[in-house]
């Protein structure tokens, strides 16, 4: 399947009135990140038991967020750089 | 002569305390540098320029409070206000430089180990790595920025906000946009990796 989860959401916006699911899209950055408030989470997880497409979209922005925190190599901050830090601070009056 | 005593005693102090509470966040700081700059000598300029900053500015810095949050903020207003301008603009020559180095077949060629069961797990996991590392260097630094914030520093939107300088909307939608982007990045690669949506 190549259907993209934006472009499906485009579609159901262009009906003036905003679906469920579009509720949901919004939702689903506040959800992976912890913003979401106690009554956002209720409604988001009542629909994703029942809304496959929002329930895969949802594993999709977890996966995302996953690949970031998870994989991406932190670089090794250089022996010197925490002295030249303390040295320039001492001459700084 | 009293008086310089006492001077000096207290920049002592006050660069015990320094020392103490700013210095931890060391490493996320300059990982931040790095990825704003995409180079290596320049987060470490960036990370000096932050910390003497700092040093200028400590009076003005409740202890207790967030540290990170307000050396990010530096950092980033430094980056915008000095740094940006005399930047060469390092992203998209780094990343075809990735690039150029992953689409070469000479990588696997040489090594001829990774065939062994050990050394591919750990070379997926690397590769997996950089691939998130290119598509994330790829995208504009402003997006950049939130994701990493947000996904690697775990910083709240309240905190986004105040390191950015904008509303809490903004963040919002700034990080819905970097995300569709770095997912559009990603899809190719991930299909390939068998993460078909």
């Amino acid at each position: 399947m190549e259907s993209r989860f934006t472009e499906t959401h485009q579609k159901l916006s262009d009906d003036g009135h905003e679906s469920e699911c579009d509720k949901i899209v919004k939702l689903l950055d506040l959800m992976i990140d912890g913003e979401a408030s106690v009554e956002e989470q209720s409604y988001f997880n009542t629909h994703i038991e029942e809304c496959v497409p929002c329930f895969e979209s949802h594993q999709k922005q977890k996966l995302l967020k996953g690949l970031v925190c998870g994989h991406l190599k932190r670089v090794i901050v250089p022996e010197s750089l925490a002295l030249s830090i303390k040295a320039r601070i001492q001459e700084t009056v | 002569m009293s008086e310089q005593t006492g001077k000096q005693l207290s920049k002592e102090e006050k660069d015990a305390r320094f020392e103490a509470e700013l210095l931890p966040v060391l490493d996320p700081l300059y990982n931040f540098a790095y990825r704003l700059t995409l180079d290596e000598d320049d987060a470490n300029d960036l990370v000096q320029e932050t910390y003497l900053k700092a040093y200028r500015f400590f009076d003005y810095f409740e202890q207790g409070t967030n540290a990170k949050a307000w050396l990010f903020r530096i950092l980033k207003n430094s980056f915008i206000n000095e740094f940006r301008k005399k930047s060469k603009q390092p992203a998209k020559v780094d990343y075809s430089e990735v690039e150029g180095y992953y689409n070469s077949d000479d990588v696997e060629g040489e090594g001829g180990v990774a065939s062994t069961t050990d050394m591919r797990t750990e070379s997926v996991q690397d590769l997996i790595g950089d691939e998130v590392a290119s598509a994330l260097n790829a995208l504009p630094v402003d997006f950049r920025t939130v994701i990493i914030l947000c996904d690697l520093e775990g910083f709240t939107y309240e905190e986004m906000a105040k390191i950015l300088d904008i509303p809490i909307g903004t963040v919002r939608s700034r990080l819905h946009r970097a995300r569709n982007s770095l997912k559009e990045k990603l899809e190719k690669y991930a299909k390939s990796m068998g993460y078909n949506s």
